[in-house]
């Protein structure tokens, strides 16, 4: 597995001794290339200053990082040639239409002359802002000046991705138009990185995650391994919907190895086991005489919530 | 690299001479120029003015103008210049390009030099234009160059201006404390400063002789072909002219300190006007040579170069140097 990013033992320390605040406490992150990296944390936990040192904006105390293969701290140019980054905190120059900002901000990007004003209405195009494109950025709500920061991360062609909280203030309709882009834009190959505190984001696009608290990951992965090891320790879940009318026999599933609950409600058995049984429950509901009383199984997923929730306990211990 | 710093002082550029700010200061500047010029060249032509040279009178006016505008015309290129993009978070934009926090820098420092060089050679040129067709007057070589000389210098000075509130906006995320901090230098140094050091040297000298006082006041009026007037002894003006050259030199030390000083001590000298009654023994109907001002305003021609110069230097490490997410 080639990786993006890679951070060996990164600390960053705010502040003189008086004031010091620990931002960051030993990440080692591991991105895969290729992939859709989320990192979740609350407020404060350190994701705006993780990023900024990867792209070169500060440096960090201790410890090193990797992207693409060049050092964060030496060759920040370099990898700012590659990766694109939405800031959090952007603006744009209020008195220059959208299109304007666009240009100015390609030719530092190093888009040939006779490519930006292309370019840039392309990139407006993918955010749904090109109607908009000879406004001034003073008339943009809040909400398409977020999408403005995102077309402006699409002016090079970047093989990594870095949206710092890309969905704050953008509408639902426009937060699913952008996991659409990231989704788009990692098929391409590209890896996009994107911090978010708002967890449903994290299980919508991200093939792999970690969650960052005080400074620290807790944990990092691919999705399905984060799920896995919840669920291993949680124990798994599997929901029968039962037809309107009809009564669900259980004793055939509490005999089942490692069922350690089965709750009824309505027309819905939830059954909570230790031990994966999906392969077993599978075959008893196909069979007689449960075959004409279930309308579905389907084993549930953790929430993030739960995910999160787990990991902080297991932090505490 | 180049090509980076030129992309950011060409928007730069464009910024400002679009922006309103500038030409506000520029049409006050020319207002202020030309209003000033009437009253000089009225006198001239009543006879209250003993000098032989009414371009030389007028250039004096303009440049007293000039004395306030250049400073304001740094301060507004500068003030926002790092704290704006700061505030308005457009610096983060920038600094995730490929570029270095230098080419932002010197993007910004090579348009305000062409700014400045623009606005204060066009504006002073326009204010000479005017006076010379409002006033019919004829112009000589020497003029030219005295002329040419005072837009070299002023464009200097309000570079001063312009280094000196770049360093505070460097350090400020906020335009409005940046500019009020700006002002409050400017004020300090173009006013606060000379009212300071006379009031100083008084302290240090004690009152003048008071019947002295009396004496200058009913004299000076008619200075230029002086006898001994209203009773005063040769011994009593010399006494008190004697007074004033030691206030002069002490307030003077303490004016060194001001950028604004030495250039008003740099167009004094080019155009020979008195800037008050402190210098009005040096005054007469000749003119001090081009030469002769270059050279015995050498002083104030070096720290009038090297005051922006190291404030330049300042505000480039300061800014190269800071870390900002
Ligand atoms: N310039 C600074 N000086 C001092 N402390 C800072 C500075 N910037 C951030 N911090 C501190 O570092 C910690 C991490 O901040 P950071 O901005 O990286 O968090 P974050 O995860 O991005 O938070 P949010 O979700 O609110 O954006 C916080 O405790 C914050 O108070
Ligand atoms: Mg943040």
């Amino acid at each position: 597995m080639s990786l993006a990013i890679e951070t060996e033992k990164l600390v960053k320390i705010y502040g003189n001794k008086k004031t010091m605040v620990k931002a960051l406490n030993g990440i080692d992150m591991k991105v895969p290339k290729a992939s859709v990296f989320g990192l979740f944390g609350p407020n404060g936990s350190g994701k705006t200053t993780l990023i900024s040192i990867l792209v070169g904006l500060l440096l960090p105390t201790s410890g090193s990082a990797r992207v693409l293969g060049f050092d964060a701290a030496r060759d920040s140019v370099e990898i700012r040639r590659r990766v694109s980054l939405l800031p959090e905190g952007f603006g744009f120059y209020d008195h220059m239409t959208a299109l304007e900002n666009l240009v100015f901000l390609a030719t530092l990007d190093g888009v040939p002359p006779d490519q930006r004003e292309e370019r840039a209405l392309e990139a407006l195009e993918k955010v749904g802002l090109k109607d908009r494109a000879n406004a001034k950025v003073s008339t943009f709500s809040r909400g398409m000046r977020q999408r403005l920061g995102v077309a402006q991360a699409l002016l090079k062609d970047p093989e990594l991705l870095i949206f710092d909280e890309p969905t704050v203030g953008i509408d639902p309709e426009g937060a699913a138009e952008f996991r659409n882009l990231v989704r788009r834009m990692n098929r391409e190959g590209r890896t996009i990185l994107l911090s978010t505190h708002l967890l449903y984001e994290v299980g919508m696009i991200c093939t792999h995650a970690a969650i960052i608290r005080e400074g620290r990951l807790l944990v990092q992965g691919s999705v399905d391994e984060l799920y896995r090891s919840v669920r291993e320790a949680k124990g798994f879940r599997y929901e029968i919907r039962v037809k309107p009318g009809s009564e669900m026999p259980l004793q055939e599933i509490r005999s089942m190895p490692g069922v350690i609950e089965i709750t009824q409600r309505d027309n819905h058995v939830t059954v909570l086991t230790r031990n994966d049984i999906g392969g077993s429950l599978f075959s008893l509901v196909t069979r007689n005489p449960y075959k004409d009383i279930v309308e579905s199984l389907t084993p549930i997923e953790p929430s993030w919530e739960e995910i999160y929730r787990f990991y902080q306990e297991e932090d505490k211990k | 690299m180049m090509r980076n710093v030129f992309s950011i002082a060409r928007k730069e550029f464009t910024d400002a001479v679009t922006s309103k700010r500038l030409w506000l200061i520029a049409g006050i500047f020319l207002l202020f120029s030309i209003a000033s010029t009437y009253s000089t060249s009225f006198g001239f032509r009543i006879g209250a003015q003993r000098t032989t040279r009414l371009m030389v009178q007028i250039a004096s006016s303009i440049a007293s103008a000039t004395a306030y505008m250049a400073p304001l015309l740094g301060i507004a290129l500068a003030f926002d210049a790092i704290s704006g993009e700061r505030e308005r978070g457009t610096l983060r934009i920038l600094l995730s390009r490929p570029i270095y926090r230098e080419d932002v820098i010197n993007g910004k420092i090579v348009s305000a030099l062409a700014v400045i060089g623009l606005t204060i050679t066009v504006s002073s040129l326009a204010a000479v234009s005017v006076s010379i067709l409002l006033h019919n007057i004829s112009v000589t070589i020497d003029d030219v160059s005295r002329i040419g000389l005072f837009i070299v210098f002023s464009i200097v000075f309000s570079f001063a201006y312009y280094a000196l509130s770049l360093f505070v906006s460097t350090f400020s995320s906020k335009s409005s404390h940046s500019l009020v901090v700006s002002i409050g230098i400017w004020i300090f140094f173009a006013f606060i400063l000379s009212v300071m050091s006379s009031l100083i040297a008084t302290a240090i000298l004690g009152p003048p002789p008071t019947r002295a006082i009396t004496v200058f006041n009913m004299s000076r009026r008619q200075f230029g072909n002086f006898t001994t007037p209203g009773g005063a002894t040769p011994q009593e003006l010399e006494e008190y002219l004697s007074y004033m050259r030691k206030v002069s030199e002490i307030s003077g030390a303490i004016q060194a300190f001001s950028i604004n000083y030495h250039y008003t001590q740099i167009a004094n000298s080019l155009f020979s006007f008195a800037a008050g009654p402190l210098e009005f023994g040096q005054r007469g109907s000749t003119i001090a040579s081009i030469p002769t001002v270059l050279s015995t305003r050498l002083i104030d021609i070096i720290v009038l170069i090297v005051f922006p110069i190291v404030f330049l230097v300042a505000s480039y490490m300061v800014f190269t140097r800071r870390q900002e997410k």
